[in-house]
């Protein structure tokens, strides 16, 4: 499949020359200067380099690599297919910045003046945008509201339409595809994970999205709309949906290979039709109407496509658990909740944000694990966790090239093996303890079903417990997300383990490893420390008192009625 | 217009007061007050108020005319039965919040800038006092710009290959990975930080990193990387000139006031 949107990109180049929409406003960035230079060289040069050929001294460590100028292929664009981006484009990505990569947004550290003076400058690296026509702008008067229906029909495109190959079933970026794609400069790169609109570069409205859809993220294997396979344009949205039906089935009957022939027949008049336009041929009526129509239905598409990607992650990016959000373990009465339990729906997650782990050779500059969230109950003698944490990949053993190491997933929950009294206290050292240990469970994809008990003093530092409580675990892995079930008894008779108390706040840490990120020992993601209690069972005072002083204040109020009434008379 | 009887004119006085301590002044100075703060001012609010109506027998009638109307007027009646169910409303839900509170987390007091040891080292070689240590290439600054310039780029090399992550593109501690660290990187555009250390005090800071605070920094929480273990002392001199040189703030020299 990959292989065909490549045999196309020639097609959406010429294709989107030959679209017919709205044309952007003036340039308006101003010449070149030397305080363009100077705001470069002071601000971007290490990361882009001298000569914008994103080879900076910074570049080495990071992925996506800094962007190299010099190609003019840019991500974000609110331009078509195979166009340079308007200077208002570069201007806004230099003010916001990319989420989920090291490309800061200036908005705070460089004046409006200069950065459009570093925009001016940057356009210098590519000859592109010499040429004085403007960019045709992607038209966004069509907008289909975000509502139940669209994001259906969307959620039907995404499956139809080969999203899931990279993107995988529900959006986590875990598609078969995904870690074999590389970028225009041979760099390894992840496809979105569309549950974290957070983490998507040019934004997470619908119209954001929607302009990726037809822009195209340049430079990325993230294919466009591009001509007859990606968005199937010249099909109609039925026939798209047949096409689909008969290319999933194992065996063709001959008829049906003869109407999905019929199908690649009707692309290539529509594909053709568009050369034509190209050309400057001056189309007859049919043509020029059924070009029309095939335009208008890829942009249906992708509004329901955008549309439905947008309903796949939360407003925004929860809030840390800190403070009040801090991670509160519920107390239940009977048994603990097992893995799958509906009680675990009714929790709100704690979320705890994951980074590279950068203290310490050998370090992780590029995480792929974004966060774990955690959910909590307990009884009067157990605890249960949930633990859930997205990864594209399911890797329980993969020997890294390099080092010969064995690389695989896997999660450490830090604890202090005592709980500090009082604010000030010391506490273990953040990053697998020091002079003070730290109490872990060790879970690791391989062995699903059980977790291990460590003693660290330190990240190179850590023992298996000699004595291991009853630790019962389960995980799974589906559709790009782990999920990490794990139960003990509040108190154990090891010295060497945390023991656990109502309304005693405890400190908590967490370590992850993506094997297929080359994560191995040191090289991690990591959390500092949070905190999370046993939350007291609210007090049934709760309904007593409040009534009670609501009715004695009624009481005095007329009282105090009678009390007036009395004297009055 | 009729004019405000004595007691609406208390109470308005006494809700103003409430609004601005807690919601405006707050937003001015931009950071609320503490609840207790809050009470306290009240409370004195609340007696000014009862000296002032309590002052003139007069004054205390007027004061309390309407409630006493609104307890037993005929043509009141609509008032009185509102109050009669919003107080105890008011009552029980404030209450209820007071019971269903829950307990937060204790939060990390620290001291972001504990006093550093005597001796300034470099793992185990000791370099000086210090009180009295320079860094070894700052006078190129005036002797040799050109040398200078080339320990300044040296400085960005190593800032640009290790710290930016943590302290932020722009030296201003917002790096990608910063917004989820505790306590947060330093933020070097401060004027409360360059401008008020010795050279050897960033040396100190920057070799021993968050283990190497004394406990009133919380070491165990700073997620600051021991640089000694990566990082050569040319290296560590050159990123303190890059940081300087970047922000344009001058580091406190030696012998400078105290
Ligand atoms: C810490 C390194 C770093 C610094 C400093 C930096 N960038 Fe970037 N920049 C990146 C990375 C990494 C990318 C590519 C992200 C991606 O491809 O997803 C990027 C991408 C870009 C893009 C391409 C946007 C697009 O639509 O594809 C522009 C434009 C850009 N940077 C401008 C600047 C300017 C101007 C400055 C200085 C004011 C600057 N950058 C400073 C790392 C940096
Ligand atoms: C060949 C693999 C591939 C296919 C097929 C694919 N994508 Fe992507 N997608 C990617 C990659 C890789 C990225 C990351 C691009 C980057 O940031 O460089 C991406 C990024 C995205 C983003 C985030 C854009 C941003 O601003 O960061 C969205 C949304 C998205 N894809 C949606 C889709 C949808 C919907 C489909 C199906 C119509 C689809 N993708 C098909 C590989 C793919
Ligand atoms: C993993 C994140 C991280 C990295 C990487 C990092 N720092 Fe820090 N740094 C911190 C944090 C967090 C603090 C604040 C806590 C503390 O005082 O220890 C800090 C504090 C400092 C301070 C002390 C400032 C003061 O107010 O006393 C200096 C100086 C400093 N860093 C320099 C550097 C230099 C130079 C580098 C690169 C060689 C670097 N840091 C890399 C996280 C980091």
């Amino acid at each position: 499949m990959i292989r065909r949107y490549q045999n196309t990109i020639f097609l959406t180049l010429l294709l989107a020359l030959a679209s017919v929409f709205s044309v952007a406003d003036a340039q308006n960035a101003p010449e070149a200067s030397e305080e363009g230079k100077r705001v470069y060289e002071k601000s971007c040069a290490h990361c882009h380099g001298t000569e914008g050929r994103g080879d900076g001294s910074a570049a080495e460590n990071l992925l996506p690599r800094p962007r190299d100028f010099t190609r003019g292929l840019y991500k974000i664009r609110s331009t078509e297919t195979g166009q340079v981006p308007t200077d208002q484009d570069l201007f806004d990505i230099i003010t916001e910045g990319m989420p989920g990569t090291s490309m800061p947004g200036w908005d705070t550290s460089l004046s409006a003046n200069e950065r459009w003076e570093v925009v001016a400058y940057i356009k210098t690296f590519y000859d592109g945008f010499k040429e004085n026509t403007a960019p045709r702008q992607i038209d966004l008067s069509g907008k289909i509201a975000y509502a139940e229906q669209s994001i259906e029909t969307g959620k039907a495109l995404y499956t139809e339409l080969g999203c899931v190959e990279c993107h995988g079933n529900v959006g986590r970026g875990d598609g078969t595809s995904a870690p074999t794609l590389t970028d225009e400069w041979g760099f390894q790169t992840w496809p979105a994970n569309l549950a974290q609109g957070w983490t998507f570069r040019g934004g997470s409205e619908t119209e954001d999205i929607f302009k990726r859809f037809i822009g195209g993220i340049a430079g990325s294997p993230m294919p466009a709309f591009e001509g007859d396979s990606f968005l199937h344009f010249g099909l109609t949205s039925e026939e798209s949906k047949r096409l689909t039906e008969l290319e999933n089935k194992d065996e063709m009957t001959e008829a049906e290979d003869e109407e999905s022939a019929a199908f690649y027949e009707k692309m290539d008049a529509a594909v053709d039709i568009a050369l034509r336009i190209t050309e400057g041929e001056t189309l007859n009526a049919a043509d020029r109407q059924s070009f029309n129509n095939a335009m208008k239905v890829v942009y249906e598409k992708s509004w329901h496509l955008a549309n439905y990607v947008k309903s796949l992650s939360p407003e925004k990016r929860p809030e840390p658990a800190i403070g009040n959000n801090a991670l509160r373990s519920q107390y239940i009465g009977g048994e603990l909740p097992t893995l799958g339990d509906a009680a675990w729906e009714t929790l709100k997650a704690s979320y705890f944000p994951l980074v590279g782990q950068v203290i310490l050779e050998p370090r992780q500059f590029n995480p792929t694990i974004d966060s774990v969230n955690v959910k909590s109950f307990y009884n009067d003698n157990e605890v249960a966790f949930l633990f859930t944490w997205d990864d594209r990949t399911h890797t329980t053993a993969s020997e890294d090239e390099e080092t010969g190491k064995m690389l695989e997933d896997a999660v450490a929950i830090q604890f202090p093996v005592k709980v500090p009294q009082g604010p000030t206290a010391p506490k273990p050292y953040f990053l697998w303890g020091g002079r003070l240990p730290v109490y872990l469970w060790y879970w690791k994809a391989s062995a699903p079903e059980q977790v291990t008990e460590l003693t660290a003093k330190g990240i190179s530092n850590a023992e298996v417990q000699a004595v291991q409580s009853d630790l019962q675990a389960e995980g799974t892995y589906t559709d790009g997300q782990y999920n990490l079930w794990v139960k003990r008894a509040l108190k154990t008779d090891d010295k060497k383990d945390l023991q656990l108390e109502p309304e005693v706040f405890v400190p908590i840490a967490f370590s992850a490893w993506d094997g297929a990120n080359g994560d191995v020992e040191a090289k991690r993601v990591i959390s500092s420390w949070y905190t999370f209690v046993l939350e007291p069972v609210p007090s049934s005072r709760r309904f007593i008192y409040p009534p009670l002083v609501a009715l004695l204040s009624v009481g005095a109020l007329f009282g105090l009625r009678g009390f007036a009434r009395r004297r009055n008379s | 217009m009729k004019r405000l009887s004595l007691f609406t004119k208390c109470l308005i006085i006494f809700v103003g007061c409430w609004v601005f301590l807690r919601f405006i002044v707050g937003n001015v100075i931009s950071v609320p007050i503490p609840g207790s703060v809050v009470a306290m001012y009240m409370g004195l609010i609340i007696i000014a108020i009862l000296v002032h109506i309590s002052v003139e027998d007069s004054r205390f009638r007027e004061f309390l005319r309407p409630i006493h109307e609104t307890l037993i007027d005929d043509n009141k009646r609509l008032r009185r039965r509102v109050i009669a169910v919003l107080i105890p409303f008011a009552l029980l839900a404030y209450t209820y919040s007071i019971f269903a509170q829950r307990a937060n987390p204790p939060g990390n007091p620290r001291d972001a800038h504990p006093s550093p040891p005597l001796e300034l080292t470099y793992k185990d070689e000791v370099i000086g006092k210090m009180q009295e240590v320079e860094n070894p290439f700052r006078h190129y600054e005036k002797d040799d710009p050109e040398a200078f310039k080339a320990h300044v780029e040296n400085g960005r090399r190593v800032y640009y290959q290790n710290c930016f992550y943590c302290h932020g593109d722009d030296l201003d501690g917002q790096g990608h990975f910063a917004p989820h660290l505790q306590p947060l990187p330093a933020n070097f555009q401060d004027p409360g930080i360059i401008p008020n250390f010795q050279e050897s005090f960033l040396f100190w800071r920057i070799s021993k990193g968050g283990p190497g605070l004394p406990a009133a920094g919380t070491p165990w929480d700073s997620a600051m990387p021991v640089w000694e273990d990566m990082l050569t002392k040319d290296e560590i001199w050159d990123v303190i000139l890059f940081l300087s040189d970047y922000t344009g703030y001058q580091p406190r020299t030696f012998g400078e006031g105290h």
